[in-house]
């Protein structure tokens, strides 16, 4: 922990994100409007004192939609990519430690997901189903383990033959105890730097699909279609555009610092080296 | 060399068949079948387009047949035609019976993601190089530091806000360039290089879009790739040499460091297709993203389907070029000393 503090990326990472979640958190007491009421007498007003980021075309306001909004992308990112994670600890265990035709199977599956345009993927999938927050965090979920499940496989391979995992072994401990107490705990490190990337990417693919009009449904406020709507009127009301836009990119930005953070604060082999 | 070409092209025929069979799975998602009245946007699906559908997937025969039938039809290339646009082919195209050839939606839409996603490697390429190389050169001084904040940003800045941004910035405040669609009004009566003059400025933006966003990735890795060639031995020996620095960093560390761009550039390839979607729909570019947004709109399952497919195709053809250009740059490679 003292590590991740001390680290400059990793700690204005944790700060941004800090900051997102007790927003997101507290959203309903921080709201001064319900984010899905509409006023027709205060259609596109521009930021003030009473309507920070302004209101939009149906008159709510833009910063009580922002806060509820930031809810959806958190909770997508983290729900996906705890889907994601799970699966690739699972079949990147199962693979790294048994090795054999159950590795090539899962291998040659990993290889066939990322030779798919993922995007193309997700919204195939999506057409097939109907857009809704669940469906979203389900499908993302299922499309990004690919990454995982390679990490934890070449991390299991590598830790597999160490002393400490054969003593276990020859002690007679079952493969369970191997996978869960030995090779999983040392192997942590890479998956919860490529978790928080995960998240990351998983909150840009939400606001792409919801700005596309395949994600999280209106009226339900995500930034993804706050920007959807703010394009109708970008020629005259800025704000609608400009703060998604911004929300999404500090968010991103700090999931991003706070996993090459955690990389360079928990990995001995890069820290040396810079 | 040949053998290293046919093996790799042996290795593309398990993953096609995985394909097929993802892309068999995704269609068996949909809640009940996807001829149900709850499984369709459109709820104008006449009954008559919903029998079509079952004809076409086999959907009345047992599951295993179904694939073996798709697999086959794959393998043809067959993805029949669209139910939303005027029973187009979906790939290519046909001529019907008074000799009136109609074009493949695929076969008109591909070339135009082709070019731009080109266009736009050749910018990344351009841009990512010295920005990746300057940030090496100057580990951790303030060109170093800039460039990444700017590779941070970069990362993280969304392609459909930057897009509406420069649309605006562009387009729309300053009227410098088109902001929708491939030709202006009227242009089929310009000369033609006037014609190709107007296509680049309508290019424009979808390029530059997809291009400043998979900037920060590759200007990242050359500048890793540079730093871990610089600290190895025979950068040291060609400096104890004597040589002068230009010619050990462009001639010596530059070289090797770029090898693995080559396999980075093959594995954006499905990225650079997906990403296409959110471009191309924004600046209404015919292309193959903006043909699959619409077909997932309308729940145009044929046109789905093949893009689907010939997407993956084409990341595996992608794939199995790079691996050719990077045994043809690295010998190790060819003669199977690495991997």
């Amino acid at each position: 922990m003292n590590a991740i503090l001390k680290n400059p990326l990793a700690l204005a990472g944790l700060i941004i994100i800090g900051i997102i979640s007790i927003m997101a958190i507290f959203a309903p007491w921080i709201a001064q409007f319900d984010p899905d009421a509409i006023n027709v007498k205060n259609i596109l007003l521009s930021p003030s004192a009473t309507h920070l980021m302004g209101t939009d075309g149906l008159g709510r306001d833009v910063y009580s939609r922002m806060l509820f909004g930031a809810r959806i992308s958190l909770l997508v990112g983290i729900v996906a990519v705890g889907i994601a994670t799970i699966i690739g600890i699972v079949l990147g265990a199962v693979a790294g430690f048994y090795r054999g035709w159950l590795d090539t199977v899962i291998m040659r599956l990993v290889d066939v997901m990322l030779s798919i345009p993922t995007f193309f993927l997700i919204l195939a999938v999506i057409a097939f189903l109907t857009p809704s927050i669940w469906n979203i965090m389900i499908v993302i979920g299922l499309t990004s383990w690919m990454g995982v499940t390679r990490l934890v496989r070449a991390e299991f391979l590598s830790l597999r033959n160490r002393e400490f995992v054969l003593a276990s072994q020859t002690l007679g401990a079952k493969d369970g105890r191997l996978i869960f107490k030995q090779l999983l705990p040392n192997s942590l490190t890479p998956i919860i730097v490529s978790s928080v990337l995960g998240i990351a990417s998983a909150v840009l693919v939400e606001s792409g699909l919801s700005f596309l009009g395949l994600g999280v449904q209106a009226p339900q406020a995500s930034w993804g279609n706050i920007l959807t709507d703010g394009k109708e009127y970008i020629e005259f009301a800025w704000w609608l555009s400009m703060f998604p836009g911004l929300a999404i990119l500090i968010t991103v930005m700090g999931y991003n610092l706070l996993g090459e953070g955690l990389r360079d604060a928990l990995d001995p082999r890069t820290s040396n080296n810079k | 060399m040949l053998k290293y070409f046919l093996n790799r092209l042996v290795w593309m025929v398990p993953l096609l068949v995985g394909i097929s069979l993802v892309s068999f799975l995704i269609m068996h998602l949909a809640p009940g079948d996807i001829t149900s009245t709850e499984a369709s946007f459109n709820p104008k699906t006449s009954e008559e387009s919903r029998q079509k559908l079952r004809e076409l997937y086999n959907l009345d025969k047992p599951v295993i047949v179904q694939y073996g039938l798709w697999l086959k039809r794959m393998s043809t290339l067959d993805f029949g035609h669209s139910f939303a646009s005027h029973q187009s082919p979906v790939f290519w195209q046909e001529t019907d019976k008074e000799g009136n050839v109609n074009k493949g939606m695929i076969q008109e839409a591909l070339p135009i993601t082709l070019l731009i996603n080109v266009l736009s490697l050749g910018l990344i390429i351009a841009i990512a190089l010295p920005l990746g190389v300057i940030s090496a050169l100057t580990q951790n001084k303030l060109p170093d530091r800039s460039i990444t904040i700017f590779v941070f940003i970069g990362f993280a800045i969304p392609s459909f806000w930057l897009a509406l941004m420069l649309m605006y910035w562009t387009g729309v405040s300053h009227n410098w360039l088109p902001i929708s669609g491939l030709h202006s009004l009227g242009a089929e009566k310009l000369s033609s290089f006037a014609q190709l003059l107007d296509t680049l400025k309508h290019l424009t933006l979808p390029i530059l879009i997809s291009g400043l966003t998979g900037l920060a990735g590759i200007s990242l890795f050359v500048r890793n790739g540079m730093l871990d060639v610089l600290h190895q031995d025979y950068i040291t020996t060609a400096r104890a040499k004597g040589l002068p620095e230009n010619t050990v960093v462009y001639k010596h560390a530059l070289r090797n460091a770029l090898l693995p761009l080559i396999t980075i550039f093959g594995l954006s390839i499905p990225g650079l297709i997906g990403g296409s979607v959110i471009a191309e729909s924004i600046f209404a570019i015919p292309g193959m993203g903006k043909l699959f947004y619409d077909a997932v709109l309308m729940r145009d399952f044929p046109v789905i389907m093949g893009i689907l497919t010939i997407g993956s195709a084409l990341t595996l053809i992608g794939n199995l070029l790079a691996d050719l250009a990077y045994a043809w740059a690295d010998p190790r490679v060819r003669r199977g000393v690495a991997q």
